[in-house]
């Protein structure tokens, strides 16, 4: 399995088409030279709404983490009423292993403003923002000059193409985030936008009937936005030609797992990188025909399969298909960001879950007790198993610390957003899959004993 | 993150008499950033980017002048920057070095290059040296994880780190 053709990294040389050392700047020239936007053009010539139900059609399915149907979000939308409509762009990549949208911010980014563009025009939204990371500055810089060459050449602004939009001409903004991981959650990320601390609101109302500044607002994934121009230009029957189909019998509700997608393969693996193939992929085939296989030749032992927060996979799914229904198959929380991290067998797994428990309680931004006094809780629990000083109904303490935390059933819906749905899942499914390593560091006896033992030897 | 005390009522703030929101800085934020939003609070991340770019880090008179432009209050703004570890709301040195510990970077040598690191600066992470050039900070995944690991001094990131490069890295800046 391979595409017979790259589209997301079309104009960035990514093996096996191209060589990574060949990249530059793709400027507003080149990209109207190699096609681009082509898909704006064609969304231009059709009504907003029917350029909703041909993204519906696609059934393009989120690239920021959870999946959800793009052309779903985008009719959830009230009726216009003339007042403002915001886009907010997730650029905020900050889910460790996670550095997917970076390559296009990089190189290509016309691809994701051309997809801002169409999406502006199919939802009828006047203001777009672009919320970047902090810690993105050359990325910020770049994309700051690529939206001046979007404004010259008539894409935004007061002399757009797109015409008035709300009786507004289209504007396009980058926003540069702070250094917090919750603001790239979509309602932290609101409040943020707001100039608050970013913490996650409520739901509902969603965003679509109620978000930025209290107005309907659309958020997006950079990638889901970038895949929204091939889509346009190519149509729905080529983007619905990769991937993995719904299984028979599966009502049409239930989306698939269609298109191209980026995998960002980092760890123990010889050419670590991003890597574009169709949904469905083997891991085995990405580490072993794209990333040139494990490093030193070591054996593979785990992977976490798409940033930290959906949890691993264990050394018998080396073979794992990776689409949006890695989750039911494998036992992890999903496809996430397709940012794979792969681990080889000398890997400390306690090491792994220690290292995670410590973002997420860095992160938690403290509203709900159960992931910020939780997530603490599993650092501190797993430092002191890590140090050898751990003892055996820690394991299961820290097992039901997890499962105590999050918005899905999983975490018995404990808290106001998916932080703690990720804190939960990645340190369950290292303890369930990895149970005998934290067994052979604990210490045997029960606490109760122990203190006895230390008085007695006092 | 949401975890900084905040200092008592009775703290002292230093004063001087130069705004560090000097009119240069107010009027093109005013031409540039303001008409991007329908409310003035939500230029609040763009301002204190601003403000810190210019002076390094936000000084409590900075964040009272920024709500005053803004048409909050300081209590409102100090609310907002202390919840981002991006806003130093205490001064650091002339190189702020944030090296990534999360995963992809931890499996391939992180720790040691901390250590190294530590070693050499004769400092902890939180801390700046006595000289005040740098400020080491470890932070989350920095979106590099192919070239793990890496560190961003200042806004340049650097990747595939080693013992070596990274100490020449560090030797080489003024
Ligand atoms: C804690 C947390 C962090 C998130 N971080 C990001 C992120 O950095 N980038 C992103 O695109 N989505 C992130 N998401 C997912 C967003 O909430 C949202 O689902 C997504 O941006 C929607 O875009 P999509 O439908 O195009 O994927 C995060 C979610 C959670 C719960
Ligand atoms: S789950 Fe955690 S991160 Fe999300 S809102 Fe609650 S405390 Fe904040
Ligand atoms: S884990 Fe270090 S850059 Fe991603």
């Amino acid at each position: 399995m391979a595409l017979d053709h790259p589209v997301l990294t079309k104009r960035i040389p990514t093996p096996p088409w191209g060589d990574p050392r060949d990249r530059k700047l793709i400027d507003i020239d080149m990209y109207f030279d190699t096609g681009g936007y082509e898909g704006l053009k064609k969304a231009m010539g059709m009504k907003p709404n029917a350029v909703v139900e041909l993204v519906k059609e696609a059934e393009l399915r989120g690239r920021g983490g959870a999946g959800f149907p793009a052309g779903m979000k985008w009719s959830f939308l009230p009726p216009v009423d003339g007042d403002r409509r915001y886009l907010a762009v997730n650029a905020d990549e900050s889910e460790p292993g996670t550095f997917k949208d970076r390559l296009l911010l990089d190189y290509d980014p016309h691809l994701l403003l051309e997809g801002i563009a169409i999406c502006m025009h199919a939802c009828q939204l006047d203001t777009s923002y672009i919320y970047i990371r902090g810690e993105y500055h050359q990325q910020a810089k770049t994309l700051k000059y690529a939206v001046n060459e979007a404004y010259e050449n008539k894409i935004f602004g007061n002399e757009s193409l797109l015409g008035q939009i709300n009786g507004r001409m289209p504007q396009c903004y980058v926003h540069r985030g702070a250094g917090a991981y919750i603001c790239g959650e979509e309602t932290g990320l609101l409040e943020s936008l707001e100039g608050k601390r970013g913490w996650a609101r409520i739901k509902p109302p969603f965003p679509a009937v109620a978000g930025a500044f209290g107005r309907p607002t659309i958020i997006n994934n950079v990638e889901t936005l970038a895949m929204v121009g091939p889509i346009l230009e190519l149509g729905v029957n080529w983007f619905k030609s990769m991937g993995v189909p719904r299984p028979d019998g599966i009502p049409s509700t239930v989306p698939a797992s269609y298109g191209p997608k980026l995998f960002g393969v980092s760890g123990h693996i010889n050419r670590p990188g991003i890597y574009e193939e169709e949904l469905g992929i083997k891991m085995s085939h990405l580490i072993e025909e794209f990333c040139g296989g494990m490093r030193d030749g070591a054996k593979f032992k785990s992977a976490i399969v798409g940033g930290i927060s959906t949890g691993v996979i264990g050394p018998d799914d080396y073979d794992a298909q990776l689409d949006f229904d890695v989750g039911a198959k494998y036992n992890c929380l999903g496809l996430g960001t397709a940012g794979v991290i792969v681990m080889d067998e000398h890997t400390d797994m306690v090491a792994v879950a220690r290292n995670i428990a410590q973002f997420f309680s860095h992160e938690s931004c403290g509203q709900c007790t159960p992931c910020r006094e939780g997530t603490h809780w599993m650092y501190q629990l797993l430092s002191r198993i890590e140090r050898g000083q751990g003892y055996a109904k820690d394991i299961d303490l820290l097992h039901e610390v997890a499962g105590s935390m999050g918005a899905l059933p999983s975490g018995q819906g404990s808290t106001i957003c998916g932080l703690a749905d990720g804190a939960n899942w990645a340190i369950r499914t290292i303890v369930d899959k990895f149970r005998n390593e934290f067994e052979t560091r604990v210490k045997k006896k029960p606490q109760i004993l122990q203190s006895v033992e230390s008085v007695n030897d006092g | 993150m949401a975890w900084i005390v905040k200092n008592s009522a009775t703290m002292q703030i230093e004063r001087r008499e130069d705004p560090y929101l000097d009119d240069e800085l107010k009027k093109m934020l005013e031409t540039e950033v303001i008409p991007r939003f329908p409310s003035r609070q939500a230029a609040t991340l763009p301002v204190l980017h601003a403000v810190q770019h210019k002076h390094s880090w936000i000084p409590y008179q900075a964040l009272e002048e920024a709500a005053e432009f803004l048409e909050t209050s300081a209590s409102q703004l100090l609310d907002t920057a202390s919840f981002y570890d991006d806003f130093w709301l205490n001064p650091k040195g002339r190189y702020l070095i944030m090296m990534c510990q999360s995963v992809s970077c931890e499996l391939l040598g992180q720790m040691d290059l901390l250590e190294s690191i530590k070693a050499k600066l004769q400092i902890e992470p939180g801390q700046t040296t006595e000289d005040g050039k740098f400020t080491l900070m470890t932070v989350g995944c920095l979106g590099s994880c192919d070239t793990a690991p890496c560190a961003l001094v200042n806004e340049t990131l650097h990747e595939n780190l080693t013992t070596e490069n990274f100490g020449q890295i560090l030797d080489g800046l003024e």
